[in-house]
Formats: structure tokens, sequence, C-alpha cells
């Protein structure tokens, strides 16, 4: 089953956030109140609004399709039992990012990657493209390999600032490293990037 | 001039370190305002710019399966949330029910029933043979005494451990307590006995082996 379309529209996700209305801040800070008086109905709400962010960040960092599943569970449960040690003094996404992290890097310590192209198939979309789309398609397998040859640090940085549209001030409290570490990671990230893609985007590059 | 040189290469470092989250719209008034001035004549910058525009349409795109899994974790929250609460409503129960005053009276009788079945079962269950070492068991009777009301615990002791006497049973209905002493001086031990000022009575148990 796909999730709805906070995941499958393209493009939307840094916009979408990007263009936070105060509101949404308002209605996820509701939420978690209800959630410390154990409101299961507000807390599946929060899940329908982290599920799809926090599957993205855990399937760049663990990779192997049934961990990303027992790491967002144990985020979230993370998150019902400890809604109230949340204080407030950063993001709530911050918070419920900084747990998926920590857990992810432990759920690594346990499981090493798979071999490369192990369950490749089943961590991106491969729904059968029509012509116009084979280009797109080949694109995002260069990038999907290209990611899998960074560094489990460098993929958080890269995939929170390009598909979670945080600032690197957000994304050195998730990884509970210095800013200017997130900096570094970033543009050595970057350069790996660009050298990865070179064949595949020479048009852009 | 190398000073300027350096100045401008470290300016170029942060700009372009920054770059991403320029793109993103991520990005503090101070630093956009830095980024912004270098763009206006860095073309390397410029061109890293499209490069970080195109990669968050790109990530944008990169679409993995999802599976939405929130029936996968209420479950999971449900059947650690059901033991838990299933053991509360129980404990309330039982204590709401004990509150009750026929309950409690009915509790009451069957734990005292269960007691009784118990030492009655105890007792007929004891072996009728006695192994080789056990203790011995306990002598018969060979006094029955009173106590003034007033004598204290190591009075009484010590007027049993003079007389080399031990207590057997009681009190009696009429508060009296049967003793063992000595049956050799069992005589001698009553005369003492009623000379103490705490005895009120001190007679031999006819019958009773000696």
């Amino acid at each position: 089953m796909r999730e709805g379309p906070n995941v499958n529209v393209p493009g939307t996700a840094f916009r979408s956030r990007t263009a936070d209305p105060p509101q949404s801040v308002l209605d996820e800070r509701e939420l978690l109140e209800r959630i410390k008086a154990h409101d299961m109905d507000a807390f599946e709400r929060l899940y329908r609004i982290y599920q799809p962010r926090l599957t993205r960040f855990l399937v760049n960092l663990v990779k192997r399709p049934q961990l990303v599943e027992e790491v967002l569970d144990d985020t979230m449960m993370v998150v019902w039992q400890t809604a109230g040690n949340f204080r407030g003094t950063s993001k709530l996404s911050t918070w419920v990012f900084a747990i998926a992290y920590r857990k992810a890097l432990k759920a690594r310590a346990r499981w090493p990657d798979p071999l490369e192209n192990e369950e490749r198939d089943s961590r991106v979309s491969n729904d059968p493209s029509p012509d116009a789309e084979l280009e797109r398609s080949r694109v995002h397998d260069a990038l999907t390999r290209a990611m899998d040859a960074l560094s489990t640090e460098q993929r958080a940085v890269v995939d929170l600032t390009y598909f979670h549209g945080l600032g690197y001030r957000d994304i050195a409290e998730i990884l509970s490293c210095p800013v200017d570490t997130v900096k570094t990671r970033m543009f050595h990230a970057r350069r790996r990037l660009k050298q990865a893609l070179s064949g595949t985007l020479a048009d852009w590059l | 001039m190398p000073d300027q040189i350096h100045s401008e290469t470290n300016l170029h470092k942060e700009a372009e370190e920054l770059l991403p989250w320029y793109a993103t719209g991520q990005i503090g008034a101070e630093d956009q305002m830095l980024v912004e001035q270098h763009l206006s004549n860095c073309a390397h910058c410029r061109r890293q710019l499209a490069f970080e525009r195109r990669m968050v349409d790109e990530f944008a795109a990169l679409t993995p399966q999802v599976d939405t899994g929130w029936a996968r974790l209420r479950r999971r929250l449900e059947s650690r949330q059901s033991w838990r609460q299933r053991a509360a409503r129980e404990l309330a129960l039982l204590r709401q029910s004990f509150m009750r005053p026929q309950v409690a009276a009915l509790a009451f009788a069957q734990l005292a029933f269960v007691i009784v079945a118990g030492s009655m079962l105890f007792s007929l269950s004891r072996p009728s043979y006695r192994a080789l070492g056990s203790a011995p068991p306990p002598q018969s009777a060979n006094v029955i005494a009173m106590f003034s009301a007033d004598t204290t615990e190591p009075q009484l002791r010590h007027l049993l451990q003079s007389n080399g006497a031990a207590f057997v049973g009681g009190p009696t209905p009429a508060d009296a307590y049967l003793l063992r002493v000595p049956a050799k001086s069992r005589e001698v031990v009553l005369v003492h006995l009623r000379a103490d000022r705490h005895v009120l009575m001190a007679q031999p148990i006819d019958g009773a082996s000696s």
C-alpha cells in the first residue's frame, strides 16, 4: 500500500515545509498535548503526518525495509511514551527526527547494510514507467546509488536538507553535532553526489 | 592584497557551504545576505545553486514505497497497553468487590474455611510414625497453677526457672496454666510455688504421668 499525497507528489516536500503556516505547528503542538493525555486518535494523526517523512528519512539510513518499519515503530513508540518529556525548546519535528536518527544508528549497529542492489527494488518506486519517464527513472536510480555511496551521517544531512527541507541548525540538533560539522558534511556529500552523477546529469552539471 | 584574497576565498567557501539551505529557503537572514552578495560576482556558485535546486526537485521525486503501517503500530501499542490495563482493571474490580460488605463477609468466610480446611488436611496428612531423631513429644502437665494479675513476664520466668518448671498449656477458661515440673520434686516445687506471692494457686494434677 502506498502512502498519501504527502510523499507521492514530487517536489512538494520542502516547499510545503518552507511554506508551513504557523497553524500547522500549532496543530502539532495541540496533537502533542492530546497525546500526553494518551489520546490515540491524536497519536494516529501525528503518526500520519510523520510516517511518510520518517520512512523516507530512515530508508536512506538503514536500507532494509523491515528494519525501516521497526525503527519507525520504535521511534513513534518513544514519541507516544515520552511525549510528556517534550518541553518545546526545539521544534517538534526536530525532536522526532532526533529520536529516529538515534534509533537508526542503533539499528545499523545491529544490522549492517545489505549487499549492493539487494532489496533495492522495494526501496524505491519502480512502477512501470512510460517512455517519457524513463529518463527520470534513470536519474533516480543513479541518485539512489550515489546516496548509497555516502556515509550514514552524510546521507542524513543530505536527505534532511534536500527532501525534508530542514535548516542547518535543526539538523545539527537532530544529529547532536556542531552546525559547522553539518555544513562540512553537506559540502563533501554534494561533491561526491556530483561526481557520482556526472555521467547521468552531464547536461546540467 | 594576499589578505584580501584569503578573505575572498573564505567568503566563497562559506557561501558555497550555505547554498543548499539558500536553495531550500532554510537560511538565516544574515547568511542569506552573505550568499546573495557572493552570488552576484561568483559564476561557480551560481552554477552550484542550479545544481542545488535540481537536487531538491530530484529528491522530492525520489519516492520510496511507503506502507502506512499504522495498523501495525496500533496493534503493538494496544498489546502493550492491554496487559497493563487488564491488570489495573482486575485490581480495581477486586478492590471494589472487597469494599462491598456481603462480598467481604463471603471472602472472609472463604478465607476462614480455607485456613481451617488447610490445617485439618495438614494434621491428617502428618505421618503417624516418628522418624529417628524427631523431637520428643511434649510431656504432660503435672501441676496446675494460677498467677496474680500483676505478675510480670520476668517474674514469671524467674519463678519457673528457679523451680525447674515449664509451661505445657493454658490459660484455661479459669485463667489457670498447666505446668510440668520434675516428678520427683513435685511436692517441694508445689511448696515453693505456693509460698510465692505471685502464685494464687498451685495444685498437683492427679493422674498426670510423672
